[in-house]
């Protein structure tokens, strides 16, 4: 889905945040306009040109710009063009405020080791960093043990590559061909007849595609000198083999200067959160039998996801799945009967193997959080008509809805006009001639536009706590940087109320940044 | 659990001698009298009287003020637009475009008795673990919790609200498990399974200020209304 307007304030506040102004103001101009070249750059932000280039440095050294050289068929006979572009990219934004869950997944899965998680923070931290950082760091960290702190460091790199925590850093810059140059560009608003699953990979998903490392590589620690590990190092654009002749194009890897660039791998975590999302959601619905079999899938079926929006779990046969539900301490109680109604409560038929539809899950967690605004901002009999616009699909008359959802025909129109003029709602005049003239109105829940809009309130909401915060924090400055014993009385009354008020604003971004992702991400 | 009306019926009672009420109808009451009984259970307005009959305002008022203190017609207000007044026969019971329908009375909602249905259906959906529309439907006329038949469509309609409301899930059969004996395909109602679900959990987003705000759009960091001065955000952080 697309960033909205809301999408790229938030983005630019979170980058005014950790990097100021300067910086937020290219990041801006990139967002809004879609990439440019450095001359572009300066003319839109009249900022120097060595501005710029510390701004775009930052940027890169935080995943959050990507360069590329776009090739342009040159005009009237003269050799094709290329210039080196630069691209924001809008979700490795937003993954800066996802960091602590991040960390809080690695340690899960590695067991809580120390030095995993070190070596982790530190990349999330940085951004990119050599080896010979990692070690740096490593060295004046307090935790060092009695081993010599290199090896500790290359076991727990090797660790993390195992687990896809962490990657090698993408080409600096690849090179796109006129032809995909050709294809519309991503940015687009309200192209309201596309599907969501017809829709093209936007130029962002192409670059990163195309910058990436080639799997073998990606997430192997060992040097790679030789040429001809070399050439195999990025996978072809656009799925397509690369020809020889790019080659050339192509500035050297990560390891430009023979040094390789390591980084967190934001897919792997953003797949496990999405894992946790489908879980959460059938706990809400089923019992604990259905939680545990969801889980034992797919864990068993992980190795084989190749992208993070897997939309169904590769099929297995009810012993595996049993074998897997056996292997967790909680599901051990479970008896293959139970498994198997389980499974059926999941949606899967039991004719052979068994397959979850994660999407279908995702979909509907989607679906609740909506619904679950509607509720509360519009009240109960607004939920009921909404769930059986939902249900329908369809344009269906005002009358109608209203019978079907027991609202009363007073009420139900204005109900219906309110969601409309929020955007809730699609709506179309028909006029009737026979018997006599009158105006007919229907309605319709138009998903791929009512997505776009909340998850574009999302980002408003997530912007609106994150300044109701600072303005917060701002107000009560001198209480935040009084010592302990000088807090008695009304003061103490004050401070505690700042650091409950600190507590619900910093949980309900949490929680309001899983519902972004399960929108933008999942 | 009773029902002040039924169901509309559009079945005609033995109607009574128009001059049983004191002698015979005078011209013009017998003209709007006609009118009005050839409408039937729409009923008709006055002002639609008075246009077909072109009788001058106060002979129509007059007339049936007459006509009504012999008690042969009656008075409906339509459900939507309570000023604009129906007149039907006695003998006719007013249609669903007038008084809304089957779940209205006096042209509003029943909501007290729909709730009543809605809960007493609940109740049987939980005890059957898994139930079908004619399960439901057998149950309810066996357990006579209701003076007044409902219709199979009736009790649909229920139960469909329940499903709106989130009380109770719509599955369909696989045949196997707790499905046994239900044809694999087959449109099933069941409970949530931890106890009566009621209300579906709040949102992340509903959770905050801004999920159930009714003027985020027109919410800006500097503007009129911003997170800095929204009063529902103060009202939220008061500890």
């Amino acid at each position: 889905m697309a960033s909205t307007q809301y999408g790229i304030k938030y983005a630019v506040h979170i980058i005014t945040a950790h990097f100021g102004n300067l910086v937020a103001k290219v990041c801006e101009t990139l967002l809004r306009r879609g990439p440019l070249t450095l001359r572009l750059l300066i003319r839109f932000t009249e900022l120097s040109s060595s501005q710029i280039n510390n701004s775009l440095l930052i940027l890169i050294q935080h995943n959050c710009v990507q360069a590329f050289t776009a090739v342009t068929e040159g005009e009237f006979g003269d050799a094709p063009k290329a210039d080196t572009q630069y691209l924001a990219l809008f979700s490795n934004i937003l993954h800066r405020m996802r960091f602590s869950k991040f960390l809080a997944i690695a340690s899960e899965k590695l067991e809580k080791d120390k030095d995993c998680e070190e070596l982790l923070e530190g990349l999330l931290q940085n951004g990119r960093l050599s080896m010979e950082q990692i070690i740096e760091r490593a060295k004046s960290s307090k935790h060092a043990g009695n081993r010599p702190i290199p090896d500790v460091v290359n076991e727990s790199l090797l660790k993390l590559l195992n687990a896809h925590f962490v990657e090698r850093c993408p080409a600096p810059e690849p090179t796109l061909s006129p032809q995909v140059e050709e294809q519309p560009p991503p940015r687009k608003r309200g192209a309201k007849a596309a599907k969501v699953s017809e829709v093209p990979p936007t130029l962002e998903q192409r670059l990163v595609e195309s910058a990436r490392p080639m799997e073998v590589i990606r997430f192997s620690i060992g040097e790679t000198n030789t040429e001809a590990e070399e050439s195999e190092h990025y996978s072809s654009i656009s799925g397509q083999k690369r020809k020889r002749g790019d080659l050339d194009m192509i500035q050297e890897s990560g390891d430009a200067d023979g040094i390789i660039l390591w980084r967190a791998n934001f897919d792997e975590f953003i797949r496990c959160l999405r894992h946790k999302a489908c879980i959460e959601h059938v706990r809400s619905q089923f019992d604990d039998g259905a939680v545990n079999v969801l889980s034992a899938i797919l864990e068993a079926t992980r190795s084989s996801e190749k992208i993070v929006k897997t939309e169904i779990t590769v099929p297995l046969s009810l012993e595996n799945i049993y074998e897997e539900v056996m292997k967790n301490e909680v599901g051990r109680s479970m008896t293959l009967d139970r498994v198997e109604a389980s499974l059926s409560a999941l949606g899967c038929s039991g004719m052979e193997d068994y397959k979850i539809n994660l999407q279908k899950i995702i979909e509907q967690a989607q679906i609740d959080e909506v619904e679950s605004i509607v509720l509360k901002r519009y009240g109960r009999d607004a939920y009921r008509m909404f769930r059986f616009l939902s249900k329908t699909g369809g344009l269906v008359e005002t009358e109608k809805i209203s019978d079907s959802a027991f609202v009363d025909k007073n009420e139900a129109p204005k109900i219906l006009y309110r969601l409309w003029k929020d955007e809730y709602l699609y709506m179309e005049k028909v006029a009737i001639t026979v018997p006599r003239y009158s105006l007919c109105l229907l309605w319709r829940v138009d998903r791929y536009n009512l997505w776009e809009h909340v998850l574009d309130e999302m980002y408003h909401a997530s912007l609106n706590l994150q300044l109701r915060q600072a303005y917060e924090m701002e107000q009560d400055k001198e209480l935040l940087n009084l010592p302990p014993d000088k807090r008695g009385g009304p003061l103490e009354k004050r401070y505690n109320r700042l650091r409950n008020v600190r507590i619900l604003l910093e949980s309900s971004l949490l929680k309001l940044d899983d519902a972004l992702m399960l929108f933008h991400d999942f | 659990m009773s029902r002040s009306q039924g169901p509309s019926s559009l079945k005609r009672k033995r109607p009574e001698p128009a001059h049983g009420h004191g002698g015979a109808l005078i011209e013009h009451e017998k003209v709007l009298y006609d009118l009005i009984c050839s409408k039937q259970s729409m009923g008709i307005w006055i002002g639609d009287m008075k246009r077909e009959t072109k009788y001058p305002d106060n002979v129509v008022t007059k007339s049936l003020k007459a006509l009504q203190a012999r008690g042969l017609i009656k008075l409906v207000e339509h459900y939507q637009n309570k000023g604009k007044k129906f007149y039907l026969s006695k003998d006719f019971e007013p249609s669903k475009e007038l008084t809304g329908g089957n779940w209205y009375s006096d042209g509003k909602l029943d909501r007290e008795y729909i709730s009543t249905l809605k809960g007493f259906c609940a109740r049987m959906i939980q005890k059957m673990k898994v139930a079908t529309i004619e399960g439901i439907v057998d149950a309810f006329k066996k357990s006579g919790a209701s003076k007044v038949d409902l219709s199979r469509e009736q009790i649909e309609e229920i139960v469909n609200a329940l499903v709106l409301d989130n009380e109770v899930m719509e599955v369909k059969s696989t045949g196997a498990g707790e499905f046994d004996f239900i044809p694999v395909g087959k449109i099933c109602y069941k409970s949530y399974a931890k106890g009566v679900k009621g209300e579906p959990k709040t949102g992340a987003m509903a959770s905050t200020p801004c999920g159930v705000c009714p003027r985020i759009n027109h919410c800006t960091p500097n503007g009129i209304i911003s997170p800095r001065t929204c009063v529902y955000y103060t009202k939220w952080l008061e500890f």
